[in-house]
């Protein structure tokens, strides 16, 4: 897998470029808007992690072209500016998601994993996690190549779960995606079926209860 | 948070008492001088009234004078009926005399003074005659070629009514516009100052943050105070405006390089095969990372303060979102040191700052983490808090673990910047509960510290009680 990193501090772009190399994708490295420009033309990529502070044209402008010329790649957008203005605006113009400087390593490396993992469920309707295999248009799920038997509500709450892995996601959220189902849910029937999730899946993966907020699947890599 | 009213009163006299003094105690005087001078007018009238009756009689009387055996002996020739129809009067009582140019009495009352003859012929004056005040007629004539001068008297009684009937109404008719004048000025007075009035509780009712220039229709008179106000103001938001922008260039400067410091010292961290490299490298990493966290802090409390406080950055924030998002970002710290921290949310929305409310989330969240030991746990909270007296709902924000907790005598000192309690680790910089103070104050809630529930822990809360930022917004 290949990520475009659009990075002009020569120190962060190193270490985001040895970073994501150790965790096993290829990385090509530009310092400015115009020279991605060039990339993206060039080669095909996976993700793009793009700082908006750029020389020139910055971050912002470089993904609006992208997405006017109607390029679906995964943009994961860096700054240190945390004004939400900055924020909102780079979701608005078609950011994937958004870190702040100062990030740490681990953290850039999972939310580019997230990224691309939920990019190619969309393109090949699978969606990996550790042992975990999940087929999203024959809603069939294995640990370890063995078929796992779920219901019809069990397979929402995972999928939900499973493409948003990593990340809390809101037992209302998780009561919606049933309720595609079947519009009588009591608001305990969340936990019914995480529990019994947890007990089919054994310790292929842990999905963690968030007091008062929802469960995060974890992100096993 | 606002100043009282007459802060800036000392030393000017209201306007309205000025006006009201200026055109008062002039007008006064002037309507003073007015009945004077009616009152004056209106006696001289009746005087001369009286003086022209008082000459038909001592013309009348002369008329009755006769000279006839032409050799200079005067007879009176006044028939009693004559002079009892010239005494009749039911108020006042009329004398005469008759003499002639040696002074001896022809006629009429022998105590009457003549007087002394005047230019002006008949001629009045003011006597005391037998106890009563009385205006006399002098008049010089000639019967035949002998010349006799009749003095004519009469009691002032009727002129005193008339003077005084004549001044009651006067001076009744003039209090009467005076009364209605001052009246006049008064309400007047009143009324004029009104636009000042309401362009008062205009600049009153505003929020704080409100930079927005003053745009009510203001008279001629109060336009350059208003517009020296709005340069003012304007000159504040541009001055806010500024600062904003350099604390985000500030920002931008220094998280750069701290980003590449940090994700550099990592990689080393896993790189470095000597352990006692890799220690080092661990505690430069470590105290980066501090680095990292205090610039963000004071960085936080640079923004809070209220002349960085540009009030169009406020806006709706549902806060049931904000703390999902604080407690997701700090739920790895909190498993790795085995805490559990979750939720209690019911939704509610305040008006403010997200960026702000945002680091006061998660400087109470890392806070409560450092001070709770494993096997604890941490609640972040937010809903609706009735306000008293208020018809409106408040909201708030709460953070409560159950560690050892902050002691009573503490609670006040650990808001200021870089206080750190006695015993605390190396960790903290001392600034978070100073940031959440001066996110607190920029959004005009309530901080305070308390004991947790169950008579451990810290509770802290944050109430959003202003008007402005709560009031149709926690609506529905």
């Amino acid at each position: 897998m290949r990520i475009l990193v659009v990075e002009d501090d020569a120190l962060v772009a190193d270490a985001i470029r040895r970073g994501l190399d150790k965790a096993g994708y290829a990385v090509d490295h530009v310092d400015s808007a115009e020279h991605a420009s060039s990339a993206l033309a060039a080669e095909s990529f996976d993700l793009a992690v793009v700082d908006i502070g750029l020389p020139g044209a910055d971050g912002l402008t470089l993904l609006q072209r992208m997405r006017r010329n109607g390029s679906a790649l995964p943009v994961l957008i860096l700054t240190a500016r945390d004004g939400l203005a900055d924020r909102v605006s780079a979701l608005d113009i078609g950011a994937d998601d958004y870190l702040v400087k100062p990030f740490e390593l681990p953290e850039l490396i999972a939310r580019c994993r997230a990224l691309i993992r939920r990019s190619r469920s969309v393109s090949s309707a699978a969606l990996a996690l550790g042992s975990l295999r999940l087929d999203l248009a024959a809603h069939r799920a294995e640990v370890d190549g063995a078929p796992v038997n779920l219901t019809r509500r069990e397979w929402a709450v995972l999928e939900c779960l499973a493409l948003n892995a990593g990340r809390v996601v809101a037992k209302e959220r998780l009561m919606q995606a049933i309720a595609n189902w079947d519009a009588d849910i009591g608001a305990n029937a969340i936990e019914v079926y995480v529990s019994r999730l947890r007990a089919k899946l054994g310790s292929a993966l842990q999905i963690l209860t968030v007091r008062g907020l929802g469960y995060r699947l974890d992100d096993a890599g | 948070m606002n100043a009282p009213d007459d802060a800036v009163a000392i030393g000017a006299p209201s306007i309205r008492r000025r006006l009201l003094f200026l055109l008062l105690v002039p007008l006064t005087a002037l309507l003073g001088i007015g009945i004077y001078i009616d009152y004056r007018a209106g006696a001289e009238a009746i005087r001369s009234a009286y003086d022209r009756a008082l000459r038909e009689d001592a013309l009348a009387i002369a008329a009755h004078l006769r000279d006839e055996d032409g050799n200079g002996r005067i007879d009176a020739d006044l028939p009693p009926q004559a002079v009892a129809v010239l005494r009749a009067d039911s108020v006042d009582s009329i004398y005469y005399a008759v003499r002639g140019a040696d002074g001896a009495l022809i006629s009429g009352d022998a105590d009457l003074p003549t007087g002394a003859a005047r230019a002006e012929n008949p001629s009045f004056r003011d006597v005391d005659f037998r106890g009563h005040a009385a205006r006399v007629a002098r008049y010089a004539t000639q019967v035949g070629a002998t010349d006799v001068v009749i003095a004519i008297a009469e009691t002032t009684r009727k002129r005193g009514a008339a003077t005084t009937r004549i001044l009651a109404s006067v001076v009744l008719t003039d209090l009467v516009q005076l009364a209605a004048t001052l009246l006049l000025i008064w309400f007047g007075v009143r009324y004029g100052l009104r636009p000042l009035r309401a362009l008062g509780a205009q600049i009153r009712q505003r929020s704080p943050r409100d930079l927005a220039p003053l745009d009510t229709p203001v008279p001629d008179e109060v336009r350059p105070l208003v517009g020296a106000l709005n340069n003012l103001l304007a000159t504040v938001h541009a001055s806010a405006r500024s600062q904003q922008r350099f604390l985000a260039d500030a920002a931008h400067q220094l998280r750069t390089p701290l980003t590449g410091m940090i994700a550099q010292l990592e990689l080393l961290e896993r790189d470095a095969a000597a352990a006692q490299v890799r220690e080092r490298i661990v505690a430069l990493h470590q105290s980066s990372r501090r680095l990292a966290h205090t610039a963000n802090q004071l960085l936080a409390l640079a923004r809070a303060e209220p002349a960085a406080n540009v009030p169009e950055n406020f806006q709706e924030i549902e806060l049931e979102a904000l703390v999902g998002e604080a407690v997701a970002a700090h739920l790895d710290r909190a498993l790795a040191a085995r805490i559990d921290l979750g939720a209690d949310t019911a939704p509610v929305r305040v008006s403010g700052s997200a960026w702000l409310l945002r680091e006061l989330l998660a400087n109470l969240v890392d806070n409560a983490l450092n001070y709770t030991p494993a096997g604890g746990s941490v609640t972040v909270r937010c809903g609706r808090a009735a306000i008293e007296g208020a018809p409106f709902d408040g909201a708030f924000l709460e953070v409560e673990d159950d560690g050892p907790g902050i002691p009573e005598h503490e609670r006040e000192r650990v808001r200021e910047r870089f206080y750190r309690m006695p015993g605390a680790d190396g960790n903290g910089s001392g600034l978070g509960l100073a940031i959440v103070d001066e996110i607190a104050r920029a959004h005009e809630a309530d901080f305070s510290i308390r004991t947790g529930s169950g008579a451990r822990g810290v509770c802290v809360r944050v109430e959003f009680t202003a008007a402005t930022n709560v009031r149709n917004l926690s609506g529905s």
